[in-house]
């Protein structure tokens, strides 16, 4: 019955014109443009959301349970969480500035340890989760430390994520397109998608490499 | 020159990959992902996550009622989404992805199978919305109808007072994620790339997505009631959330599921709106109703992250025993209000905005005059969006907090009237001495003005300090927000799919059956809320299932028309399986006479949308103006020079042309997202 909806007649053949289709892959770039910036906008409310309960607890300061006797979560995990996060944005900057210079295999190599300081920041913020040194539902800071740690955790698992499918299509890429200019120069649709894709994923790590020295500020210094 | 073609051969989509990297062969339909895998993975999920849920925390006390812990219900429920997505196919690409692949699109067909699946056809998709909108429409009006039984009597009672509360909780948030995707999902998804000159959205599996997490959410929420429901409304204040039955892990989970979804469709049409636009489709002559969904599209977006995280440290309390909303233990139970309003007042915002996106778009339709204040009516939009960020406190006015802060609300309350004026002057404007049509979906959008002129001005009150304080907690507020929801918003989706629904479907809906379906809608619908105004007045609480005796009369009233209301509701779904299937009479391309972009293609909408991308040569309102030019020029060999000069030199006819037959990565044409 549904079928009558839509009949068979209206999947004739499309026929593009190079107009057309240039037009839709300067809408595909300007799309992935805007979805990386939005990406950062979605993230940045939500730890927006994280920090406001940080201050309107610590300033309710309610039954004197904010942070009583300054308790601290682990400072060296949480220092090193902190520089492989920032690590891995750095890398992935880096690795940006020598891809647009004509050096992938650097974008490469710094691509692919960003990805496993990244993991490894995961890794001990999970191992820190385990091993704290005070209760959950002990405190104010204990609640928001360990609802950003959560938050913090999914974060470094996107941008990982990113990098890491960037550098699988790299892998794929480069050969195809050898001569053609090598990804950094080859004018087709695929590979200036991949750039601005990896251009965006870098700011992307810009922003977390933020938000990881910003929480770790509140949660560690201040 | 410019109007050599590279035909694409069959129904397939641009960049599409013919070899190597297809995901899916020759296999049945039903052995391709789709809504019976869906189910497997949602029930296998949900066994596996309990199971691990146990594992965790087996020896943590078990929920009252339920031989769970809240470890284990928010594990199964979390596991029980993620096999649902994986059994959709939504995991597909993602891993893929992670392969380096770029794969083959799900192929676009005729058959019935692809209502039940991922797409990415935003026709499909916005069908798909509008049965899934309609679905939790009809699950809340019954539990409404549940609710308005028990308060046919003061004292005298169908449901014990858990139960009822239970209800009313149930068919708020059911009614509250129906009206976040009412219009953003099926007509948003529907009509934008049409309305904006483009063949597809910017991420068309985000865009499917979405739509099928909005079901999973249905789901998940659906399960709070066998878990005993949740005593909380659904505001689920702290500390009541905290204390709640496992029932509240659904809302909460439920909830943020549902919020993954509405971020997903706000971010592919926000991309889709700002990048996808025809040439010639200036910021000037972007639809009125694409504004509204832009609009609406960045607080769905920025708001709705708030929403998800206030959630998350909900659960985290309930378990792994944060203290977030538990003020014994330096936590705060306002902060969980500060956070849900924050999400709560623009999702107001999120509702109300596309509804007068409808109403405007049709308007020049039936009164044969453009727009008045168009660049009004686009300013006030993004206007009430902006200003619906600094609103949120005065759901607090009655909640303790410093007394100083509340005239700071007050006033930017009262402030997001003036734009939210302005988009009721721009349609009084358009309405002025207008020889008016009175098709159905005009009398819709008269309706909707006058339900939303009574529940805007009894907002103006409710945003003074003294009016709240004393009808705070009240069947006023009740009766207010029903005035600005339904009467506003979902008059306009009516009026909206009375118009576009020829379009959509190819056929013409019964004028006659529509008719007595607006009057009993408009009669009933006042004849419901109206009076519930004069019970708040009278000092009758929400969400308590006892009342005074000497409001009974008003409380009948109300629940008979309620009844009546929800029998209206039954006509449209007559008219349209007979309009549709029955005795289904075939629609002209463009019925109502429009200058709209979207009616300018054929019926039924081809599946690319357009045979070429139109470039566009005027706004759509210029009605009744001697000379004013065609809105588009759809035959469009005249893209060449055009696309030229607005794009540049992005990819010249010598690389298509050198490479037309190289398949995968170099593929001259751009890749699916």
């Amino acid at each position: 019955m549904v079928d009558k909806l839509v009949p068979a007649e209206s999947f004739p053949i499309l026929r593009e014109t190079p107009e057309e289709i240039a037009y839709e892959l300067r809408a595909h770039e300007g799309a992935l443009w805007s979805g990386s910036r939005m990406l950062m906008g979605i993230w940045a409310f939500a730890f927006a959301a994280l920090g406001f309960a940080y201050f309107y607890l610590r300033s309710a300061n309610n039954a004197d349970l904010w942070r009583p006797a300054r308790i601290t979560a682990p400072t060296g995990v949480g220092a090193a969480v902190f520089a492989f996060s920032l690590a891995a944005a750095i890398l992935a900057a880096y690795g940006l500035w020598r891809f647009r210079l004509g050096s992938s295999l650097d974008w490469e190599v710094a691509g692919w340890t960003g990805v496993l300081c990244s993991l490894t920041a995961v890794s001990l913020q999970i191992w820190q989760l385990t091993d704290l040194p005070f209760f959950p539902g002990s405190s104010g800071y204990a609640s928001c430390f360990v609802g950003w740690a959560g938050m913090n955790i999914v974060l470094l698992l996107c941008g990982a994520y990113w990098l890491e499918t960037l550098l699988a299509r790299h892998l794929r890429l480069r050969r195809a397109v050898a001569d053609d200019g090598g990804l950094a120069r080859s004018t087709l649709p695929a590979v200036r998608l991949f750039r601005v894709n990896l251009e965006g994923c870098t700011y992307f790590w810009a922003f977390i490499a933020f938000v990881a020295f910003f929480f770790w500020m509140l949660f560690y210094l201040v | 020159m410019a109007t050599s073609t590279v035909d694409t051969e069959g129904p397939s989509y641009p960049g599409e990959v013919s070899e190597g990297h297809g995901v899916i062969g020759a296999r049945s339909d039903w052995l391709k992902p789709n809504v019976t895998w869906a189910i497997v993975g949602a029930v296998g999920g949900w066994f596996f996550g309990r199971y691990v849920g146990d594992l965790i925390a087996g020896n943590w006390p078990v929920s009252q009622n339920t031989t769970m812990n809240n470890v284990s219900v928010v594990f199964a429920m979390s596991f029980g989404v993620l096999g649902w997505i994986a059994g959709i196919g939504a995991l597909t690409y993602p891993i893929l992805k992670m392969l380096g692949r770029e794969p083959a699109p799900v192929q676009p067909s005729s058959s019935w199978v692809r209502y039940f699946r991922m797409t990415e056809d935003h026709k499909v998709v916005g069908l798909q919305y509008l049965i899934g909108v309609l679905v939790f429409l009809f699950t809340g009006g019954l539990l409404a109808m549940a609710i308005r039984t028990e308060l046919l009597s003061p004292t005298s009672h169908v449901f014990g007072p858990g139960t009822y509360i239970a209800i009313v909780s149930e068919h708020g948030t059911m009614m509250m994620m129906m009206a976040s995707s009412a219009v953003v999902g099926p007509l948003g998804n529907w009509l934008v790339p049409l309305m904006i000159g483009s063949r597809r959205m910017a991420f068309p599996r985000i865009e499917a997505f979405s739509f099928w997490i909005f079901m999973a959410g249905y789901l998940v929420i659906m399960t709070a009631l066998p878990l005993g429901g949740f005593p909380t409304g659904w505001t689920a204040y702290a500390p009541l959330q905290t204390q709640a039955n496992p029932g509240m892990d659904a809302y909460l989970v439920g909830f943020a599921v549902i919020g993954i979804g509405m971020i997903a469709a706000g971010f592919n049409l926000a991309a889709t709106i700002i990048n996808y636009r025809a040439p010639g489709m200036t910021w000037s002559r972007v639809p009125i109703f694409v504004w509204s969904i832009l609009a609406t599209t960045a607080l769905l977006v920025l708001a709705t992250p708030t929403l998800i995280v206030a959630g998350y440290l909900g659960v985290l309390d309930r378990t792994v025993q944060t203290a977030f909303y538990v003020t014994e233990h330096g936590g705060s139970s306002f902060l969980w209000e500060n956070l849900f309003w924050f999400f709560g007042h623009p999702e107001v915002y999120i509702m109300a905005l596309p509804g007068f996106g409808i109403v405007m778009e049709m308007m020049p339709v039936f009164t044969r005059k453009p727009l008045f204040a168009y660049r009004v009516a686009a300013a006030g939009m993004i206007g009430v969006a902006l200003l619906s960020f600094f609103v949120w406190q005065h759901h607090l006015f009655q909640s303790g907090i410093n007394p100083d802060m509340r005239p700071l609300f007050m006033l930017t309350t009262e402030l997001i009237s003036i734009p939210t004026g302005f988009l009721f002057l721009v349609t009084l404007g358009t309405l002025w001495r207008a020889k008016i049509r009175f098709e159905v979906p005009m009398l819709f959008c008269l309706g909707m003005l006058f339900n939303f002129l009574i529940g805007g001005i009894t907002g103006v009150f409710l945003s003074d300090v003294p009016v709240d304080v004393t009808v705070h907690g009240s069947f006023f507020v009740m009766a207010h927000f029903h005035y600005t929801i339904m009467g506003g918003l979902i008059f306009a989706l009516f009026g909206g799919l009375y118009y576009w629904l020829p379009k959509m479907t190819g056929k013409v809906l019964n004028q006659r059956l529509a008719k007595i379906h607006f009057w009993t809608f408009f009669v009933f619908f006042n004849c419901t809320f109206f009076p519930l105004f004069l019970v708040g007045l009278l000092g009758m609480p929400r969400r308590v299932f006892e009342y005074a005796h000497n409001l009974q009369t008003l409380n009948d009233i109300s629940s008979v028309s309620a009844f009546l209301l929800g029998a209206s509701f039954l006509i449209f779904i007559f008219n349209f399986v007979w309009s549709v299937y029955i005795d289904p009479v075939k629609a002209p391309d463009n019925p109502w006479d429009s200058r709209g972009l979207e009616w300018q293609t054929a019926t039924p909408v081809p599946w690319f949308d357009f045979e070429r991308i139109p470039v566009v040569l005027s706004d759509p309102y210029r009605y009744s103006e001697p000379g004013a030019p065609p809105v588009a020029d759809p035959g469009a060999p005249s893209l060449g020079s055009v696309g030229a000069m607005s794009y540049g030199n992005a990819v010249g006819p010598r690389d298509v042309e050198s490479l037309p037959d190289r398949p995968g990565d170099l593929d001259p044409r751009p890749p699916i997202l």
